[in-house]
């Protein structure tokens, strides 16, 4: 800290950058959008790349967007990724909705804490994923959330780091 | 650290009633959400459209990208190819030797074959493909097995038709805008496949495991009929798939049935081809694009 203070304040009068409410959400939309890279996937063990990058947001700030934001990105994840239209629409805005509920709760916040929250919101997330594919005729022994489940846990740290660096940016710091 | 600055904006009337209705709109935005994911489970057809157009507006770019990755993933296995080339051009000429007797084995049977056929006059659909095009690009993240292609509507892609390469059975299409299509994959656990052994004929079903490969049960309850290798075909029963597709090898004999690994890897099929539903009357039935039968 005291080193960060003595360097030369570089970033005097910069404001943040045109439109840097927006930036979150389109982050969120650009994540969603991977899912169009003509990748052949045999085993869908791929993160879901748009809610990784939306809880990364939600958990770095409070205040990255209004919580029914979640809403539209939500629509817009089910178009790109063939999800059946209303799963990410009603799991991100409730998702939104109860880290409302924990933020009020928690009394400290710290990197595992936070690692563990995505581990639960990604296990959420999964298992919903999993019993709307057995509602639809494709039931599937539940085992099979466990690896998609391990490599978006893992795969979160980079997301977070990404928020960040897009928050710091659009910021201007 | 402290957690982030929670909801609380201080003394701001206005400020307190733009959380209040925001969290409002969420709740709404939630209901909204749940109302359309019943809709989508109860009625899949109801958002065929928009579906479709998000379909047409994101193939372009995976199209144009595949190519990409199908060169870098040809410059690795291309490589690969030059490994031990001697034994196996030695193995390959082998290889062909057999085939060409196999071959001529094979067109003596279809001549007879289609003898027989005008003997009883047996009527057979025409079998021509209706487009071809290549599998551009997947689901990533769900436990359901779909693949996008690229062809649609335009080229006279309809819900229900069979995706197939010239190597085996790829799926069927399940939603189709005007540029591409999606394929319910063979690997998807809700493609439910009558088929039989190609060794004895013997009636079997073939579900996807949702992760590449597909699970074979024969349908008479006994002896387990399946060795390992063995090539199972689709029987055409039921009408959605035509008869005589190669569907899958067997990789694995379990208590009752076999696990099996599809013979055409959506992954690597340069070209794919659409073909017209075997009875159209099974596809107008199942309108809905998922089968009921479990």
């Amino acid at each position: 800290m005291v080193r960060a203070a003595l360097a030369p304040h570089r970033n005097l009068g910069k404001g943040p950058v045109a439109g840097a409410d927006l930036v979150p959400a389109i982050s969120v939309a650009i994540a969603s959008l991977l899912t169009a890279l003509p990748i052949v996937s045999m085993s869908g063990w791929y993160p879901d790349f748009g809610f990784l990058m939306l809880i990364s947001w939600r958990l770095l700030r409070a205040d990255a967007w209004p919580a029914w934001w979640a809403a539209p990105l939500g629509f817009f994840n089910d178009l790109m990724s063939g999800h059946p239209i209303g799963l990410s629409i009603a799991l991100w805005t409730a998702v939104m909705l109860v880290l409302d509920l924990i933020d009020r709760r928690t009394m400290w916040r710290g990197y595992w804490l936070e690692w563990a929250l995505a581990a639960l919101l990604l296990f959420i997330n999964e298992t919903a994923e999993w019993r709307i594919a057995q509602i639809m005729n494709a039931s599937l022994p539940f085992v099979s959330v466990v690896p998609p489940l391990l490599i978006s846990a893992l795969a979160f740290p980079a997301f977070a780091w990404a928020a960040a660096r897009l928050d710091r940016w659009r910021l201007g710091r | 650290m402290a957690p982030p600055g929670g909801p609380r904006p201080g003394w701001s009337r206005r400020a307190q009633y733009g959380l209040f209705f925001s969290f409002l709109a969420a709740m709404a935005g939630l209901i909204i959400g749940i109302v359309m994911l019943g809709l989508s489970l109860v009625a899949p057809k109801s958002y065929a459209s928009v579906r479709g157009v998000a379909l047409d507006a994101t193939a372009p770019v995976t199209g144009g990208l595949r190519a990409v990755t199908a060169t870098v993933g040809g410059v690795f296995t291309g490589a690969g190819n030059y490994w031990d080339a001697a034994r196996q051009n030695a193995r390959l000429k082998h290889e062909r030797e057999l085939m060409l007797q196999r071959i001529v084995e094979a067109k003596a049977i279809s001549l007879e074959n289609r003898e027989l056929k005008a003997a009883l006059q047996l009527r057979e659909h025409s079998r021509s493909p209706i487009a071809t095009g290549r599998i551009v690009g997947s689901s990533f993240s769900s436990p359901r097995r779909y693949a996008i292609f690229s062809a649609g509507g335009a080229d006279g892609v309809r819900v229900g038709m069979p995706v197939r390469s010239s190597k085996g059975l790829i799926g069927r299409v399940i939603d189709a805008g005007s540029l591409a299509s999606r394929v319910l994959l063979v690997s998807d656990r809700a493609s439910i496949i009558p088929a039989r052994i190609l060794r004895n004929g013997q009636p079997v079903i073939s579900q996807g495991r949702g992760d590449g490969t597909v699970d074979l049960r024969p349908l008479e309850v006994g002896r387990n009929p399946f060795k390992p290798g063995d090539i199972v075909i689709t029987s055409g029963t039921g009408g959605l798939y035509p008869p005589l597709v190669p569907i899958a090898r067997v990789v694995r004999l379990d208590d009752d049935g076999a696990i099996a690994l599809p013979l055409a890897d959506p992954s690597s099929a340069s070209f794919a081809m659409v073909e017209q539903s075997y009875e159209p009357a099974a596809v107008a039935d199942e309108a809905g694009g998922i089968p009921e039968n479990q």
